[in-house]
């Protein structure tokens, strides 16, 4: 036990590996923060093909439909395997904008279904009243529907969060140096030789952006409620 | 009333959900001035003619114009802003507060400026009593005073016509009388209305004109007085025995 104690001393006083572990937490957060932002306006795109009512949406909803599908059905490990080796196999191509891609892409088909889950719980009459007010679809939405939706799925966007954060971790499948690899990197032969103490610190560091999310979560969503009786 | 402005004017309305046929052909005229209430069994297809008039419900076939102007997709927001409704589940909307839920459409749609719509909306809450709601939430509003205020809301648009669909069938007892005082003033003050309801005194009451409909057709119509006591068909002496 004092070994370990030791050891986290160590880690927290080697520049080297203190350097390791931020760089990678640094690189985490970066493409979780891009990849959550880019999924949900895609996310958010895709909903609103899929709730729209128009004719002309038809053959776009079909899309839709099948990007979805595929995207939930196979692993993301493969769709970041298939961004990095097939679709971004290009020389010199940033490797973080690829990572991003494929976490954005993934995320959105996650966004997709939450948002579109949101639309529909809004009660067709709030809709209706706004219409028979003589309120363009446009308006209806943006006033109306999509604030109602937003509140009643921020617990759901929030877990989305939480899983593309974590998810990211697979990046070090590729190569890339986040922080789950810099845990594995510090804790290799060649630098501490001891891989309990690296990936102790890095669960840490896991868990305190998600805590912290989840906080700012809760907190969003109790001042969005503040519309509601059960407030 | 012939000498009246026609307001809407229906032409073999028909609309049919799938394969369940509600409106089987509707003709149907409202003059201006005119209260009309539209009475009929539940399931006989009176909130799908009202909700087909400001084109919630998209009619299957037929035609509906509004001041001799032919309803039709490209120009019916700017219909639907003539047209007032009120719901029987009031639909006030929920993330917004009494005072926006009121000034929304008239600013938005540029009827007048945000200080106006506030001094009407002001108004209209102090005269119906709700002047201490005007920054409150619906849902911290009781049924009745939800409907007063979608009632009030539905005015500041200040609109040709008002369609009044059940608006007290989802309120308990003792508030239906202060929502029935409210669109009886509105009556007086001269609004051209229709208006489904079951409040057969308040229809006795407030109509010039009754018209009854079954299975999606207009069986009978005429005022109040003829209609209510010497009905010319089986079908609404029926009805009103059950009703009355």
């Amino acid at each position: 036990m004092e070994n370990f104690f030791d050891k986290i001393v160590e880690l927290f006083t080697t520049p080297e590996y203190i350097d390791s572990l931020l760089h990678g937490f640094l690189l985490t957060i970066e493409i979780a923060f891009f990849a959550v932002l880019i999924g949900f306006l895609l996310g958010l795109i895709i909903a609103l093909v899929e709730t729209g009512k128009s004719k002309w949406f038809a053959p776009l909803r079909f899309i839709c439909r099948v990007y979805v599908t595929i995207i939930r059905g196979t692993p993301m490990a493969l769709q970041l395997f298939i961004m990095f080796f097939v679709i971004f196999a290009i020389r010199d191509f940033p490797q973080i904008v690829t990572a991003i891609l494929a976490f954005a892409f993934n995320s959105a088909a996650y966004c997709s279904e939450i948002i579109r889950g949101g639309i529909l719980s809004v009660d067709a009459g709030q809709t209706e009243a706004g219409l028979a007010l003589g309120l363009s679809p446009l308006t209806v939405f943006h006033k109306i529907v999509f604030p109602q939706a937003i509140k009643n799925i921020i617990p759901s966007l929030g877990n989305e969060v939480i899983t593309v954060i974590k998810e990211t971790a697979i990046v070090s499948m590729v190569g890339m140096y986040d922080l789950n690899m810099a845990a594995k990197d510090i804790g290799s032969g060649q630098n501490m030789a001891s891989y309990v103490v690296p990936m102790f610190v890095a669960a840490l560091f896991y868990l305190a952006v998600v805590y912290l999310i989840t906080f700012v979560i809760k907190r969003v969503e109790k001042h969005m409620r503040r519309s509601d009786a059960r407030a | 009333m012939p000498e009246h402005k026609n307001v809407i004017s229906v032409r073999s309305l028909k609309k049919a959900f799938d394969s369940n046929k509600v409106l089987n052909g509707i003709d149907f005229d409202l003059f201006e001035g005119e209260k009309v209430v539209v009475l009929g069994p539940s399931g006989s297809g009176k909130s799908t003619f009202l909700r087909c008039i400001n084109r919630l419900e998209e009619p299957t076939s037929g035609e509906i114009s509004f001041e001799d102007t032919v309803i039709s997709d490209k120009n019916i927001q700017e219909m639907r802003a003539k047209i007032g409704m009120v719901f029987q589940h009031f639909n006030l909307i929920n993330n917004l507060t009494v005072m926006e839920n009121l000034t929304l459409a008239p600013v938005k749609l540029h009827r007048m400026s945000a200080d106006e719509a506030e001094k009407k909306a002001r108004e209209l809450l102090r005269h119906i009593g709700l002047i201490s709601k005007a920054g409150a939430y619906p849902a911290s509003l009781s049924g009745g005073q939800k409907q007063r205020v979608a009632i009030v809301r539905a005015l500041m648009m200040e609109p040709k016509v008002l369609l009044f669909d059940e608006p007290t069938s989802a309120l308990d007892p003792e508030s239906i009388g202060d929502v029935l005082e409210l669109i009886h003033e509105v009556v007086d003050d001269g609004m051209t209305i229709m208006i489904v309801t079951h409040e057969m005194d308040f229809a006795k009451e407030i109509a010039s004109r009754v018209v009854f409909i079954d299975g999606g057709k207009i069986i009978e119509e005429g005022t109040p007085a003829a209609f209510f006591s010497h009905p010319k068909t089986e079908r609404v002496r029926e009805f009103l025995k059950k009703v009355l």
